[in-house]
């Protein structure tokens, strides 16, 4: 009788541990070598925040300073300036309703607020090809390379960031890391990670044809960064 | 309802007669001047990237060491962190299958695709499909597979596989990608400009990735300790495809399993830096839950298939498991020069260039690649560049050894060994080992080799095609330096 191909994969699995465990069992852990990494310099954070930005402009992303106030507002011009219309944001997010006040206290503006609340099976269609725009908050930033990490949840899902070919980014500097490793310890991501994940440090970019740089790929041609100073 | 799956099929990989042609593609690819244009012009932009971005030696050694040992680590707890990987990704709502062969993991996917009812894929970019030949399997049981990789996607429109395994079409020019498209796509309006060759790609992948049922791609670093499947790039459809579509596969080789998440920062910033010279991709995505209930998005089912495909053969030996460190950046073909000449696609094989040499062996056996470790002129650039310090020169002398050796038929040999023997070479050795010997065998007979050296034919085979013969001196060393020095 011919396997089951779920029962030739329990097959398979005991036969590679197998193989592998022939090799190394018993072995001494405690004559593994010491893992030395690198020291890199403590920088200020006003330093720290430089680099940041830096790093990010250098990848195409346009890092925007503003004040705790302004956000929406920016945020707001910066699609009038592209003459869009709709602006995605996630349901519950905590940048929907300071938001929809600052549209509704200036009601010449013409942008329209869409939330996300739907499954995206059931708006495939508006998400690929009706939507502009979206906007979503960051939960840290890494100082060495310029970039943003994002936390998707059921209130800014991770679409949010992916589909529309605009991505507006609101960050805090206090949510600043010096770098990746330091971020993961300090905050023991080991203990609580989520569904996914992302880092994103740009716009979408492709060097696949003679190596000439193209934007907007896959995801978003642009990527705009609100950067809050809330340090000082 | 069911496709109908034939008996399992241990055909050998289709790479192994391609690779078997090595000599007849160098030929043809060597005599391309377009093609080793377009190699050469990519191979220097790469290389000098990647020194740009690591400005002090001293922090390159550092991590060079660091994730060299990381990876040994991990090599060396690999079936106890496999089975780690597996019941954290369980845990976590991630089916995990296992397969030995191409045939098996090419099976399981397609099994799991037709328990979806799927018809429509999009494939973000993974080497390890490639090693499967993914794409001919499931189009064979009449499902619609799509490159979403720009460069992969160029690749699928010509019928042809990459040529390099960060950059798969950098074979081609723009002039040569916008003919592709002209042939291929309707409506194309001709054009050179790469943006506008970009956003044509764009138009079409978007549609794809809309409709798509299932998303396929591969794994830079699974995370043992949290259960967690990493994906870097820049491009956004490796998010495209593990996110949007309701079945999301992920399939990878068993040695890209890391311990501990903390390993993956170190790594991270050196494969990326090696590969093109960025301190981080565009992207790096995490990936550790199938859709959770409250979320809007993600896929509802998530399945990692686990490839052997020959690693544990090169795990078997402590010399050749270094092959398994490898984290595929491509630094080493970067800066080969044989690569740099006779391109990707000569070697035949899915992982082209230094690497490529030493893995391939693994995969399709010794006698299918044993002209591969020899294609190489040892001046050591790859091991010196690798991030994980995989001491390629040396494996390529051990498979050279390995391919003309005496065939034992012991279980633990490798694949195909002694497969490059020749009875003649094999004996001039032999009697060239005994003359140096023995002392008085060796005095007399480089005594004979001098007087005799007017019978030194001019022709030598291969050796004088592009060569003159080498030139006997009328006496051996000894005799000279014994007239030189005056006694006593």
């Amino acid at each position: 009788m011919v396997m089951d191909i779920f029962e030739r994969s329990q097959a398979a699995r005991t036969s590679i541990l197998n193989k592998l465990k022939q090799q190394v069992e018993g072995a001494d852990y405690s004559k593994l070598p010491a893992e030395k990494g690198f020291c890199y310099p403590q920088l200020p954070v006003a330093d720290m925040l430089e680099n940041f930005v830096e790093h990010l402009q250098a990848n195409h992303a346009q890092v925007i300073s503003v004040s705790a106030e302004n956000v929406y507002q920016v945020a707001i011009n910066q699609l009038r300036e592209r003459g869009i219309e709709k602006l995605l944001c996630g349901k519950g997010s905590v940048l929907a309703e300071p938001l929809q006040a600052t549209l509704d206290s200036a009601p010449e503006q013409t942008l329209k607020l869409s939330i996300y609340d739907s499954h995206l099976a059931d708006c495939k269609q508006e998400m690929f090809y009706d939507m502009p725009a979206s906007i979503s908050s960051s939960r840290w930033l890494i100082a060495e390379t310029g970039t943003l990490v994002l936390w998707p949840s059921a209130s800014e899902p991770r679409t949010l960031s992916l589909i529309p070919p605009v991505h507006i980014v609101v960050a805090y500097a206090s949510t600043l890391h010096a770098n990746f490793a330091t971020l993961i310890h300090n905050n023991q991501w080991q203990a609580q990670m989520p569904t996914n994940v992302l880092l994103i440090s740009g716009p979408s970019k492709t060097a696949d044809i003679q190596q000439t740089l193209a934007f907007g790929a896959h995801g978003p041609k642009e990527l705009i960064v609100l950067l809050v100073n809330d340090l000082i | 309802m069911t496709v109908k799956i034939q008996e399992p099929e241990q055909s050998e990989s289709k790479y192994a007669e391609t690779a078997r042609a090595f000599r007849q593609n160098v030929k043809k690819d060597l005599a391309n001047a377009e093609l080793r244009e377009n190699f050469h012009g990519a191979m220097n932009y790469l290389m000098a990237k990647r020194a740009a971005s690591f400005p002090s030696d001293d922090e390159l050694e550092t991590l060079r060491n660091q994730c060299k040992l990381i990876k040994q680590r991990a090599l060396l707890k690999l079936p106890y962190l496999l089975e780690k990987l597996e019941s954290n990704l369980q845990a976590n709502g991630i089916h995990v299958h296992w397969a030995e062969t191409i045939t098996d993991a090419n099976e399981i996917i397609a099994q799991v695709i037709t328990s979806k009812n799927g018809k429509h894929i999009v494939k973000g970019k993974s080497m390890v499909s490639e090693e499967t030949a993914l794409n001919d399997y499931l189009h064979a049981r009449d499902m619609e597979i799509l490159e979403s990789d720009m460069g992969e996607y160029i690749v699928q429109l010509a019928h042809e596989h990459p040529s390099h395994i960060i950059m798969p079409a950098i074979h081609q020019n723009k002039k040569q990608v916008a003919d592709l498209f002209d042939k291929h796509i309707d409506g194309f309006d001709y054009t050179t400009d790469v943006d506008a060759l970009i956003g044509e790609g764009r138009r079409i992948l978007r549609d794809k990735f809309c409709h798509a049922d299932v998303g396929i791609t591969g794994v830079n670093f699974a995370v043992a300790e949290t259960g967690t499947l990493c994906l870097v790039e820049n491009e956004g459809n490796g998010q495209m495809s593990s996110a949007v579509p309701n079945v999301h596969i992920a399939l990878t080789g068993i040695e890209k399993v890391v311990e501990l998440l903390e390993d993956v920062p170190p790594l991270l910033s050196l494969l990326t830096r090696s590969a093109t010279g960025q301190a981080i991709t565009t992207y790096f995505n995490m990936i550790t839950k199938p859709r959770q209930s409250d979320e809007k998005d993600g896929p509802e089912e998530v399945h990692l298939v686990l490839l052997d495909n020959g690693r544990s053969q090169a795990f078997a030996d402590e010399e050749l498991r270094q092959t398994l460190q490898c984290i595929r950046c491509g630094a080493c073909m970067n800066h080969c020069p044989v690569y740099t000449r006779i391109g990707g696609h000569a070697y035949g094989t899915v992982y082209p260039g230094p690497i490529g040499k030493i893995i391939s062996p693994h995969m399709l056996g010794l006698e299918a690649t044993k002209d591969l470790p020899t294609a190489s002129s040892l001046c050591g650039a790859c091991g010196e560049v690798c991030p994980v310090k995989i001491p390629i020169p040396k494996i390529l002398q051990r498979l050279r050894t390995e391919s003309v050796k005496v065939h034992s038929g012991s279980p633990d040999e490798l694949k195909g060994a002694g497969s490059n023997r020749k009875p003649m070479e094999a004996t001039i050795w032999k009697i060239w080992s005994f003359i140096h010997k023995h002392q008085g065998m060796y005095r007399f007979s480089m005594w004979v080799a001098t007087r005799l050296r007017g019978l030194l034919p001019s022709k030598l085979g291969v050796w004088t095609q592009v060569r003159s013969a080498p030139q006997l001196a009328p006496k051996t060393l000894h005799e000279r330096i014994q007239a030189r020095q005056p006694r006593g």
